[in-house]
C-alpha cells in the first residue's frame, strides 16, 4: 500500500510539475540554435520559458496566445544579430533587479535592422531596449508597465540609447517611467504612438535631429520633456491632459534650434514649459484650455512664436526670473490668435489686428517664488487678483505681440446664449399660467 | 416620507427645480455635442472636467436658492409655525426639511445623469468608477450648498435678505476666499503651510475639484516637494468629508442658532 502511494505522490508531482512547458522551454532555445540562417520558425498557442538569446538571422512569427515567459533575472529576449523578425508575441516576466551592471528588458536588442511588431510586453523592467542598435523598425507594440505608484521603481517603455535611425511607430504604452527615452540617440523617427499614464510621455536626453509625429500624449507627468536635444520636428502631435503640480505638455530644457509645428496643447497644467532654451520656432500650433500656455523662464531666448492659436487658457504666457526680451512673438508680421483674451480690431480686414497687444501680469512673481500658486490656476480669484494688481500698476509685460492674428468668427458664446434662452423660456412658460389667472380674475370683476 | 412627498409636491408645482435640473441638462447636452464632435483620446475624462468646471458655475448658486426659499416659504406661508406647534423643535424640522429638499432635487439629477451615461456611451470608452465619482462630487455639492442655502433661508426674513446672502455666500467661495488666500501665499512656509492647506480646503469647490480630479487620476501630486507634502498631509478624500462635515454641522448649527421665524411683510 504504502509503495503504491509513493508511486502516487510521485507522479502526481511529475504532473504538477507541467513537463510540456519545461520540455517547452528547453526546445525553444534549442530549435533556434538548430535553425539555418534566415529561417522562420512559426510557434504555437502555448507558454515558451525563456530566457532566450537568438545569434542568428531569423523570423520568429507567434500565435494569438504564443507567450514567452522569462525567468525574472535577466532580459527574456537578448538579439545579437542583425536583421531578427518578432511577430504577434507576448513577452514577460523579464529581469527587474536594479542592482546589476545590465538594466533588464522584455526585448534587448543589440544589433541593426531588426523588426519587432505586435508584441505585446508585461511584467519587465524596460519594454524593449535598443542599445547602440540601429536602423531597426519597432511598431505596433503594446507595452504595458507597473502603472501608478510604481513609476519609478521600473523602466521605460522603449529605451534607445546610443542608437540611430529607428522607426518607432504605432506602438500603445501605458504605466511605464517614460514611454520612449532617447539616450544619445539621433535621427530616429517616432511616428503615431500612444503613450500614457507615464512619468515622461517621451524624454530626450542628448539626442539630435529627431523626429516626432502624429503622436499623442495623455494623462502622463510629463508629455514630452526635450533636455540637452537639438534641431528636433515635434509636429502633429497631441499633448493632452497631461495634468499635475510639475506638469507639462512639452518641456524644452537646454534644447535648441527645434520646430515645433502643428502640435496640439490641451487641458495641461503648462502647455509649453521652455528653460535654458534658444532658437526655437514654435508655430502653428494649438495651446488651448491649459492652465498656463506658455511658461518661459527668461533664460530661454531668441524663441519665434507665430500663427498659434492660444485659447481660453488661465494665463496664456508667463514670463518667470526675468525680461526675456529677446523672444519674438511675431515673424513675417505674422504673430499669434490669442482668441477672446484681447480685444481686437481689424479695420483694414486683412486678418492681423490693427495694433500690437500687450499682456501684463503679476502672477509671475508668485508662480517663480510660491509653488502653491499652481494649485489657484483654476479659480476664479486670479482675475480679481491681476485686476488689483493691475489697478496698483505691480504687473509687468509678459510678451508684445505686434501683429496679433485676428481670430476668426467662434461660437463661443453658444453655451451662454443657450442658457440664457433656457431661462427666457422656463420663465415665460412659468408666467403664462399666473397670466392667465389674472385674465381670469379680471374677466371676474367684469362680470 | 411625509416631509419628502411635500417638498416633492411643492417643487414639482414651482419654477426653481425644473430651472435647475433643464440648466444642468442643457449644459451637459451642450458639453456632450461640442466633445462629440471634436473626438480626442481620453476624451470621457476631458468632457469630464469640462463638464464639472462648467457646471460648477451653476449648482451651488442654484442650490442655495433653492434651500434658501424652500424654508423660506415655510415661513412666509406660516407653515412653520404649524409644524412646529406639534411638538417638533426647529432643529428637527430643519433636518426632515433638508432631507426632502435634498432627494427631490438629487433624484432627478441622478436620473439624468443615469441617461446621460447612456448618451455618453456611443461617443467614448467609459471608466464608470470615474462617472461614479463625478457624480458623487455633484450629488455632495448639491447637499452641501443646498444646506448652506437652508440656513441662509433661517435667517432671513426677507426674500431680498435671500438674494443678498445668497450672491455673497455665491461670491465668496467663487472669488473672496481664494483671493484671500492668494495674498496670503508669499508669507507661507513650512511652519504654517498645513494652517494654510486647512483654509484652502474649506472651500467646498477647491476640496470637490481636488477630490474630483485626483481620483480619477487626472491630476497627478507627485514628485512633491517638502512643501508640497506639509500642504497635502492627508488624502483628498478626506479633505472632502472633513470639509462637508464641517459646512454641514457648521450651516446647520447657524441655522437652528440664528432661525428668525418672522417675515417682513
Amino acid at each position: 500500500m504504502k509503495k503504491i502511494t509513493l508511486l502516487l505522490i510521485f507522479f502526481s508531482l511529475i504532473l504538477i510539475s507541467n513537463p510540456e512547458e519545461y520540455e517547452a522551454s528547453n526546445h525553444l532555445q534549442s530549435l533556434i540554435d538548430s535553425m539555418e540562417e534566415g529561417a522562420v520558425l512559426k510557434l504555437g498557442n502555448k507558454t515558451y520559458e525563456g530566457n532566450i538569446v537568438i545569434n542568428k538571422r531569423l523570423t520568429i512569427i507567434g500565435s494569438k496566445h504564443t507567450v514567452i515567459k522569462g525567468d525574472g533575472t535577466s532580459n527574456v529576449i537578448s538579439i545579437k544579430a542583425p536583421g531578427v523578425k518578432l511577430r504577434h508575441l507576448t513577452v514577460i516576466h523579464g529581469g527587474m533587479n536594479r542592482n546589476t551592471a545590465e538594466e533588464y528588458a522584455a526585448i534587448k536588442i543589440h544589433t541593426n535592422h531588426n523588426v519587432i511588431e505586435h508584441v505585446k510586453i508585461r511584467d519587465s523592467y524596460h519594454g524593449i531596449y535598443l542599445s547602440q542598435a540601429h536602423h531597426n523598425t519597432i511598431q505596433y507594440n503594446d507595452i504595458k508597465g507597473m502603472g501608478k505608484g510604481k513609476i519609478a521603481a521600473q523602466g521605460n517603455g522603449l529605451h534607445i540609447y546610443y542608437a540611430n535611425n529607428n522607426l518607432l511607430a504605432h506602438n500603445k504604452i501605458e504605466g511605464t517611467r517614460d514611454g520612449m527615452f532617447f539616450d544619445y540617440a539621433n535621427r530616429n523617427k517616432s511616428y503615431d504612438n500612444h503613450i500614457s499614464h507615464t512619468r515622461y510621455g517621451l524624454h530626450y536626453m542628448y539626442s539630435d535631429e529627431n523626429i516626432f509625429k502624429r503622436n499623442i500624449f495623455t494623462m502622463n507627468q510629463g508629455g514630452a520633456a526635450i533636455m540637452n536635444s537639438n534641431r528636433l520636428k515635434l509636429k502633429d502631435n497631441q499633448f493632452l491632459i497631461n495634468y499635475g503640480n510639475q506638469s507639462f505638455g512639452l518641456l524644452l530644457l537646454q534644447a535648441n534650434e527645434n520646430n515645433i509645428e502643428n502640435n496640439m496643447f490641451y487641458l495641461n497644467q503648462r502647455g509649453l514649459y521652455i528653460d535654458q532654451s534658444t532658437k526655437n520656432i514654435i508655430k502653428n500650433n494649438k495651446i488651448i484650455e491649459n492652465e498656463i500656455g506658455i511658461e518661459l523662464w527668461a533664460s530661454s531666448n531668441e524663441q519665434i512664436f507665430t500663427l498659434n492659436k492660444i485659447y481660453e487658457n488661465t494665463i496664456p504666457a508667463a514670463l518667470i526670473g526675468g525680461k526675456g526680451e529677446s523672444n519674438a512673438w511675431s515673424k513675417d508680421g505674422k504673430g499669434n490668435d490669442w482668441g477672446t483674451f484681447f480685444p481686437l480690431t481689424d479695420l483694414d480686414q486683412n486678418g492681423i489686428g490693427d495694433f500690437p497687444i500687450t499682456y501684463y501680469s503679476s502672477l509671475h512673481q508668485l508662480l517663480e517664488k510660491q509653488e502653491l500658486t499652481n494649485l489657484f490656476l483654476k479659480s476664479h480669484a486670479i482675475t480679481i487678483y491681476e485686476k488689483i494688481n493691475a489697478a496698483l500698476n505691480d504687473n509687468e509685460v509678459m510678451f508684445k505681440d505686434p501683429h496679433p492674428l485676428v481670430q476668426r468668427k467662434r461660437n463661443h458664446s453658444f453655451i451662454l446664449v443657450a442658457v440664457l434662452s433656457l431661462l427666457a423660456v422656463i420663465l415665460i412658460k412659468g408666467r403664462h399660467p399666473y397670466a392667465l389667472h389674472l385674465e381670469r380674475m379680471e374677466g371676474k370683476h367684469k362680470r | 416620507m411625509h416631509y419628502i412627498w411635500k417638498e416633492w409636491k411643492e417643487n414639482i408645482r414651482g419654477k426653481g427645480l425644473w430651472l435647475s435640473v433643464s440648466i444642468i441638462v442643457l449644459l451637459s447636452l451642450i458639453i456632450l455635442i461640442r466633445f462629440a464632435s471634436h473626438p480626442l483620446d481620453h476624451g470621457f475624462y476631458i468632457l469630464l472636467i469640462n463638464l464639472f468646471d462648467t457646471i460648477v458655475y451653476f449648482i451651488p448658486i442654484l442650490c442655495l436658492f433653492i434651500g434658501a426659499f424652500s424654508i423660506f416659504q415655510e415661513k412666509e406661508q406660516k407653515t412653520l409655525i404649524m409644524l412646529l406647534t406639534k411638538k417638533d423643535h426647529y432643529a428637527s424640522f430643519l433636518a426632515k426639511k433638508i432631507l426632502g429638499i435634498s432627494v427631490v432635487v438629487l433624484l432627478p439629477l441622478l436620473a439624468w445623469f443615469f441617461l446621460y451615461l447612456l448618451l455618453l456611451k456611443f461617443q467614448f470608452q467609459l471608466d464608470i468608477k470615474s462617472y461614479l465619482i463625478f457624480i458623487l462630487s455633484i450629488l455632495l455639492m448639491s447637499v452641501l450648498f443646498l444646506q448652506v442655502g437652508a440656513a441662509i433661508g433661517s435667517f432671513s426674513r426677507s426674500r431680498m435678505q435671500i438674494i443678498g446672502h445668497t450672491i455673497f455666500i455665491w461670491f465668496y467661495f467663487f472669488f473672496l476666499h481664494d483671493f484671500i488666500l492668494l495674498s496670503l501665499l508669499p508669507h507661507i512656509t513650512n511652519e504654517n503651510v498645513k494652517v494654510f492647506s486647512t483654509f484652502y480646503f474649506l472651500n467646498p469647490l477647491q476640496a470637490i475639484r481636488i477630490f474630483l480630479e485626483t481620483s480619477m487620476e487626472v491630476y497627478s501630486f507627485s514628485h512633491m516637494s517638502r512643501l508640497l507634502q506639509e500642504f497635502m498631509w492627508t488624502e483628498p478624500s478626506a479633505f472632502l468629508v472633513g470639509n462637508f462635515a464641517f459646512w454641514m454641522v457648521g450651516s446647520f448649527a447657524s441655522a437652528v442658532f440664528f432661525n428668525r421665524k418672522d417675515v417682513h411683510e
